[in-house]
């Protein structure tokens, strides 16, 4: 098929805006009778056009052939310590190979997946929009100068950007299909596909980054750079205390302003090695902390508010400790607002909830507007994000922050009413990504413990789905 | 049982006027040609030469077949209580000595089978064989009642003391086990005993705790009203039912468990670690005293332990105690008040218990500087020791301190420091439908989280 009948082929395809709303009960039998009590929403008139999605597939079969190569934090920082042309054009044709590979793995898998579910409108969305970036991709020839180098840099740009809105997308697809599917087999789709969304854009955003940086004016192939800076996207040494801190005052800031200014805040304690630091992507780090931080300052106001005997007295304070041992820095979060009710306690780390499954739903779909414009809806319009430069440290690449960190940054700016349920699962996919680890214990009626574990040595590959994971150097 | 308890009273039922049902010795059951003698008496079984297994001669194979094909019945605290508030009407002990015998010689020979599919060469050794024949000999004194149906006193005296007996040959239970498959380790994979010792423990308990409660009942019940006769615990108090405590206060016992723990640690390193309780200490709920005793020993003996060794500052271990939000559903045991007034069994004594936790969560703190990643993943095995051959439980030379002075200290376990607190500490708290957690911050401290369920609501 030529690239305009693929062209044409999606358009015939694409939904319309109807089935937003659901107040218009559109059915096919067939969809309707599976999924009945159990989906969560009525489904819309489904695409019978499915002629048009069997592509070419032998172009797939050979890249799904391929193998990923993991990498890990500290090649990152390696490779870009000492950034020449030359490595630069080795970076790009490391992108150009691994995007497209990696991208076809998620496509076969979703292909395998059955077909209601693939058919439903938001998973096939995305679907689409991979085999697109796919398609683009595995045509880009061999990248040998550094022109060839910023168009590419360009198509990078623009996937990122299109790509900004396919968390929630999967999300309230994976909500919608949860009587179609073992909530199991879903969650691990899931996992498995946002993992490797996290790797692609680890190293897509990496390059952008290199190339940024080697574009730049103060730039001296050689240079020198210090503890405190990045290379590209790594930051190399992430101080917690800094990265806690900085998080509990902008999730406090987030959470008075949205319950008045009556109501107290719980303060935020931080004791234990107050030096531990190790290298990390600071927009991993700063979602994973951030959530863990929202959930504990939500729930000890509302557990403060509900409880009679509190009355005038203070919240208690949520105390976080650092643990700074030879090979990994832990970081728990203990706090007391309440515990985990029951009957949430099996869904915890699902992305298919259970008993607050449509209120998610609900919630999901006024996500989708706040990643797409990255200004938008924040709390009081003075609220600063966390990484446009008037906190804390930024990477020099201030106009690609802004466009591929949007899909983290709009997540955790979003009010904190906006409960979308998947602030944990998420958090332990970023942390598993570099192979550390997310646990929580809950004191039912009492509080609840969060341990973050976080590898200090930057040398441990990325956690890919497709291989057996060993350490580099 | 495990006996930390510090039981004060002897162990050997005593014979009720005029009707008491002598055990035969278990030598005369089996074949003389075997060296393996499992007299109760004989006290070191590795210096004998290694044998084969005696005969079931009195306990055929059908039998075990025909029982073990049965569905074991998963005891919950419920079942324990049904009977009645102490003190129990003759009708209702009847009742429990009913219901105690259908449960028991299934649950025996569940186990006999499950000791049979062990390796040959390792149920020949000396201590597991002996532990195999204690349970073959138990099945055989239950049996003759399997199809009686207990419905007058001197039957109910008979069946108490048949109860009595098997509380008291199986005691040692795990000692046993654990040297033998100490002995054993080269036959046999740590996993493969993990396995069989995580179901025969849990298993075993259940058993126990069932044998307990009627005897327990049995002395607080109206004909027999003898508390301080009973061989096990079986205090005069009205929130007690048998070995049930419907008002346990796990404050107090984290108290008393921790004073105990603190004594030995100030007796032999001369330092006494300190702790703060904090959370709800008022909470109460319906648990067995014994076993939370037991678990709560374990595990402060390790934050303990971990506290002292540690060579920066010494932190207070902070215990919490977290009660679950009560139940507003309906009371789960509805219970008549008891038939007479006994002793402090009176009818205006008992308090209903309606606001009582359904369960607790208990987080023991400590500052002790965590369990080293490499150690962790075998923290809930059973073979897991530092232990080594020649450091035999209760010979001192390499065994830990700490476990050394427990064992001196009456009725002491001798299992101790052989690395089976916490997976036996596990196996209590899941019985019931609870759990253990253990998270460690390596260079810093470790926490666990001990999960416990009750009765809930009891009226």
């Amino acid at each position: 098929m030529s690239p305009s009948a693929v062209q044409h082929a999606t358009k015939t395809i694409r939904l319309t805006s109807a089935w937003r709303s659901p107040a218009r009960s559109l059915s096919i039998a067939t969809a309707r009778s599976r999924s009945d009590s159990r989906s969560l929403a009525p489904f819309p008139r489904r695409s019978i056009q499915t002629a048009t999605k069997w592509r070419p597939v032998q172009v797939l079969d050979e890249w799904v052939a391929k193998e990923a190569r993991p990498i890990s934090l500290r090649q990152l920082m390696v490779f870009g310590r000492s950034l020449t042309e030359q490595r630069l054009i080795s970076s790009a044709n490391y992108v150009r190979t691994e995007l497209p590979t990696r991208i076809a793995h998620r496509i076969r898998d979703m292909q395998r997946l059955p077909y209601v579910v693939v058919t439903n409108p938001h998973i096939s969305d995305v679907y689409d929009l991979y085999y697109n970036a796919f398609d683009m991709f595995r045509r880009v020839k061999e990248i040998k100068t550094l022109e060839e180098n910023e168009r590419f840099c360009q198509e990078i740009a623009r996937m990122l950007r299109a790509h900004l809105s396919v968390i929630p997308k999967l999300a309230m697809g994976i909500l919608e299909c949860s009587g179609l599917m073992e909530q199991r087999e879903l969650d691990r789709f899931m996992n498995t596909i946002l993992r490797s969304r996290i790797s692609r854009r680890v190293i897509a955003e990496q390059h952008l980054a290199l190339t940024e940086t080697f574009n730049s004016p103060w730039f001296s192939p050689g240079a020198k750079l210090s503890e405190g800076e990045f290379i590209g996207e790594v930051f190399l040494k992430c101080i917690a205390r800094d990265v806690i801190e900085r998080c509990g005052t902008a999730v406090q800031a987030l959470a008075r302003s949205a319950n008045g200014p009556d109501v107290q805040i719980p303060e935020i304690r931080i004791t234990g090695h107050m030096e531990a630091s190790f290298p990390y992507i600071l927009s991993h780090l700063e979602y994973i902390i951030g959530e863990l931080l929202r959930n504990s300052v939500q729930a000890v106001i509302e557990h403060h508010a509900r409880s009679k005997k509190n009355q005038g007295r203070p919240p208690p304070p949520i105390e976080v400790t650092l643990c700074e041992a030879q090979q990994h820095v832990i970081i728990r979060v203990s706090d007391q607002g309440g515990g985990i009710p029951r009957d949430i306690l099996p869904y915890l780390w699902s992305f298919s909830k259970g008993p607050k499954s449509a209120q998610r739903l609900e919630n999901l779909t006024q996500v989708p507007l706040m990643a797409a414009t990255l200004q938008e809806l924040r709390v009081d319009g003075n609220f600063s994000g966390l990484q446009d430069g008037k906190a804390g440290p930024t990477p020099p690449s201030y106009a690609h922050a802004r466009a591929h960190d949007g899909s983290l940054t709009s997540l955790s700016t979003r009010p904190p009413h906006l409960r979308l349920g998947m602030g944990l699962p998420l958090s332990r996919v970023y942390a598993e990504y570099w192979a550390g680890s997310l646990e929580l214990h809950s004191l039912e009626g009492y509080g609840v413990d969060a341990f973050l574990q976080i590898s200090k040595l930057g040398n441990k590959n990325e956690q890919l789905a497709t291989r057996a994971t060993m350490d580099s150097l | 049982m495990i006996g930390l308890y510090r039981p004060l009273r002897c162990l050997t039922p005593k014979a009720t006027p005029a009707r008491r049902l002598r055990p035969r010795t278990a030598a005369s059951f089996y074949s003389t040609s075997t060296s393996a003698s499992t007299s109760a008496t004989e006290l070191h079984p590795s210096r004998q030469k290694w044998s084969q297994p005696p005969s079931t001669a009195t306990v055929t194979d059908a039998e075990i077949a025909n029982l073990s094909n049965k569905h074991q019945h998963s005891l919950s605290l419920a079942d324990l209580v049904r009977h009645g508030r102490p003190p129990l009407s003759t009708e209702a002990l009847y009742s429990s000595a009913n219901f105690t015998l259908s449960l028991l010689p299934i649950r025996l020979a569940h186990r006999i089978q499950a000791l049979r599919n062990l390796p040959f060469i390792v149920v020949s050794n000396p201590n597991i064989s002996k532990i195999y024949n204690n349970y073959l000999h138990s099945l055989s004194t239950l049996l003759p009642w399997k199809h009686r149906t207990i419905s007058n006193i001197e039957a109910e005296i008979q069946f108490t003391s048949v109860l009595a007996e098997l509380v008291q040959t199986h005691q040692d239970t795990i000692p046993i086990l654990a040297k033998g498959f100490l002995e054993c380790r080269r036959y046999i994979s740590p996993g493969e005993v993990t396995r069989f010792l995580d179901e025969h423990l849990r298993a075993r308990i259940g058993t126990r705790l069932i044998a307990e409660q009627h005897i327990a009942l049995h002395y607080s019940s109206v004909p027999h009203f003898d508390p301080s006769a009973s061989p096990t615990p079986c205090p005069e108090h009205p929130s007690y039912i048998g070995v049930i405590d419907t008002a346990l206060c796990p404050a107090d016992v984290v108290n008393s468990c921790a004073n105990w723990v603190a004594e030995i640690c100030e007796y032999k390193y001369g330092e006494r670690p300190e702790w703060i309780v904090d959370g709800e200490p008022e909470t109460a709920f319906a648990y067995v005293p014994m076993h939370l005793e037991y678990i709560l020993t374990e595990l402060l003996k390790n934050a303990f332990r971990a506290t002292i060794e540690n060579r920066h500052k010494k932190e207070p271990i902070v215990i919490t105690i977290a009660p679950e939000p009560p139940d507003a559903g309906p009371p789960k045991v509805k219970l008549d008040p008891p038939a007479e007034n006994l002793g402090a069994f009176r009818s205006e004594a008992i308090k209903p218990l309606d606001d009582n936790a359904p369960g607790v969560t208990i987080r023991i703190r400590d500052r002790g500087g965590g369990i080293a990643p490499e150690v962790l993943p075998n923290v809930w095995s059973y073979s897991f020791t530092t232990f080594s051959e020649d450091d035999m439980p209760g010979g001192g030379s390499g065994a830990d301190a700490l476990s050394v002075i427990s064992n001196t200290g009456g009725g002491g376990s001798s299992i101790a420091g052989l690395g089976y607190g916490l997976p036996l500490s596990r196996a209590y708290a899941e019985y019931f439908g609870g759990g253990i957690g253990v998270q460690s911050l390596y260079g810093w401290g470790t926490d666990v989280y001990l999960r416990l369920k009750g009765v809930g609501k009891i009226e």
